[in-house]
């Protein structure tokens, strides 16, 4: 089943047009919604939880139509705005408890899902005291606790590592990996930073000015190139002329050699040129290609 | 904190409960934050004074029956003679049950879940209600029971003591939703506290100027009209038209149900202007 499809999905507000025609489909496991800001992403998680009629085209999410089955969705999904949304003079346990019960649980239940799910999130002993004297990276903890207390089947973040240092940064993915992997809730991810999703989403979408530039798996995102980067201790060159000399396509990349692969034997040679000749191995690295260069391509710059 | 991480994720399945569960529950939540339940003491010292200060009245009424054989203070009028403590009590506590959820975008916590804007809206009309009808219904039965147990000469006053439970109930709502209505418009707390009392000031001191001058123009029917632009004299109107207790004003109210007709005009402008509000503040 999908987790979520959007056909021709567009919307229009009076002055700009947030989405146009967006035709998209994800299945289970972390999906990341890329774009820079402006792109339509905060529109685009709006009108998958019914709370925004689209004006054109259609969306589900978990089978479930967004114009006809708002509240069965949002019983069903997590949602953690962009924005700061926390009310500074209460604790986060009471506020997730509280929220918990607004998504039906009862009280006892309420009460151990928010003690669960704060932990979860790493929120220990401070989870008692008023929300207004956290830390950017423990607030967003909090928003990430809320929509995960009622053990949604799907949470949409909005931009969740927004504000955060490189560590929080870093935290804060980790944790977005272990909810899509070993929570077994699937996650749709927004970021206007290409890198961090690389990191986490098994499926990347990127869209700009409301429409689809690109959806596809995050491998074929990052899929292989046809090189390898080698690097050795000493004797590069005396390295390089051995394979051009067995036949194989090699470019000097600074103190590293690229070399183009054209099969397994390919490895096997440099393997056993490092070998013969008595050379140090540092690197044998399939290169990559990044997120970046992927959304530079399509959007044409 | 890594040994925190170890515990495994558990799954949820037990029940998901309906609509009326998370009105209810939202209900009791804002209905404790209007008394500060669950909050610092500070939070609970001007909710249960103004609450205690409430029942005194009452208590002398009881003690006038004990010693002095007589009856105390009259039902129809109480919430006329406390009206400074209940309208000090809604400027208070009012902007602690809308503000918060307005100034710091909680809303989008809510609309996220099952509960709609109107579901939202509703139950802390309900909770403030509530708290007022609690206000005003708790000194009145204290008053009654203590009627009923010294046993005065003469039938009890049953009938004014439910009329007065009626028209409390009826002053509740009006009172909660305008109080919630003018705190929504002014998200920070301090300037929705200030805005109603400045608006209940502005009710109560500027009547009976008018009155008097109307009285001294010569135009005694206008003159009784004017009692009707404070709330509690309005719905002593009404207690008046509808349990033919007497008066709590000087003259007396324009008869008939006009001044009931104006109450339920007002308890609809004022929702309204809360479903206006609420319907912004969830397309933000």
């Amino acid at each position: 089943m999908h987790i979520l499809d959007t056909e021709g999905l567009t919307k229009r507000f009076p002055t700009v047009t947030a989405l146009d025609g967006l035709t998209v489909t994800t299945g289970p496991g972390v999906t990341g919604l890329v774009g820079a800001n402006g792109a339509g992403k905060s529109t685009l998680i709006k009108i998958l939880l019914g709370l925004l009629p689209p004006t054109a085209g259609g969306a589900r999410v978990l089978g479930l139509d967004v114009t006809t089955r708002g509240a069965d969705i949002r019983r069903l999904v997590g949602y953690m705005p962009e924005h700061e949304c926390l009310p500074p003079d209460v604790s986060a346990t009471e506020l997730v408890v509280h929220l918990a019960r607004m998504s039906g649980l009862p009280r006892t239940a309420a009460r151990e899902r928010a003690a669960d799910v704060l932990r979860h999130v790493g929120l220990a002993e401070e989870r008692y005291r008023p929300i207004g004297g956290y830390s950017t990276g423990m607030k967003q903890r909090v928003k990430l606790a809320q929509a995960l207390v009622h053990d949604p089947k799907l949470i949409l973040l909005d931009e969740p590592t927004n504000g955060l240092d490189p560590r929080g940064r870093d935290e804060m993915l980790a944790l977005i990996r272990r909810i899509g992997a070993e929570f077994g809730i699937s996650v749709l991810v927004t970021s206007h930073l290409l890198g961090e999703l690389e990191r986490v989403c098994d499926h990347v979408i990127v869209i700009d000015a409301g429409r689809l530039l690109r959806s596809s798996a995050i491998g074929e995102f990052t899929q292989t190139t046809r090189s390898v980067t080698v690097e050795v201790d000493e004797g590069t060159q005396a390295l390089a002329d051995r394979l051009v000399e067995l036949g194989h396509g090699v470019a000097p990349h600074g103190r590293m050699l690229l070399v183009e692969v054209s099969g397994p034997d390919t490895l096997d040679a440099i393997r056993d040129a490092t070998a013969d000749l008595g050379l140090c191995l540092i690197r044998l690295e399939r290169g990559r290609q990044r997120i970046e260069d992927v959304f530079r391509e399509a959007a044409g710059v | 904190m890594s040994e925190i991480y170890d515990i495994g994720y558990r799954h949820y399945d037990g029940p998901r409960l309906g609509r009326g569960h998370t009105t209810r529950a939202l209900t009791v939540h804002s209905l404790r934050g209007v008394f500060g339940l669950g909050r610092p003491a500070r939070s609970k010292l001007v909710p249960f004074s103004l609450a205690a200060i409430m029942v005194l009245p009452a208590i002398v009424s009881i003690a006038i029956m004990a010693l002095m054989r007589r009856a105390g203070m009259s039902y129809s009028g109480y919430a006329v003679i406390m009206q400074a403590v209940v309208a000090i009590f809604l400027a208070a506590q009012a902007p602690t049950v809308v503000a918060p959820d307005l100034r710091f975008r909680v809303l989008p916590l809510y609309l996220s879940r099952p509960v709609t804007i109107t579901e939202y809206v509703g139950a802390k009309v309900v909770a403030m209600t509530v708290a007022l009808y609690a206000l005003l219904a708790v000194p009145l039965t204290v008053m009654f029971a203590g009627e009923l147990l010294i046993d005065l000469p003469g039938p009890p006053r049953t009938k004014e003591y439910v009329g007065a439970m009626l028209t409390g109930l009826l002053l509740a709502v009006l009172l909660a939703a305008f109080g919630l209505a003018i705190a929504s418009l002014t998200p920070r707390r301090g300037l929705g506290v200030a805005s109603v009392i400045a608006l209940y000031l502005l009710a109560s001191a500027s009547v009976p100027i008018m009155y008097s001058t109307l009285l001294s123009a010569g135009n005694d029917a206008a003159a009784r009209w004017a009692w009707l632009l404070n709330p509690f004299w309005l719905v002593d109107a009404v207690q008046v038209w509808v349990f033919g207790t007497t008066p709590n004003s000087e003259g007396g109210y324009p008869g008939g149900p006009v001044s009931f007709v104006i109450v339920v005009l007002l308890i609809a402008a004022a929702v309204a202007a809360l479903a206006l509000r609420y319907r912004k503040a969830a397309s933000r």
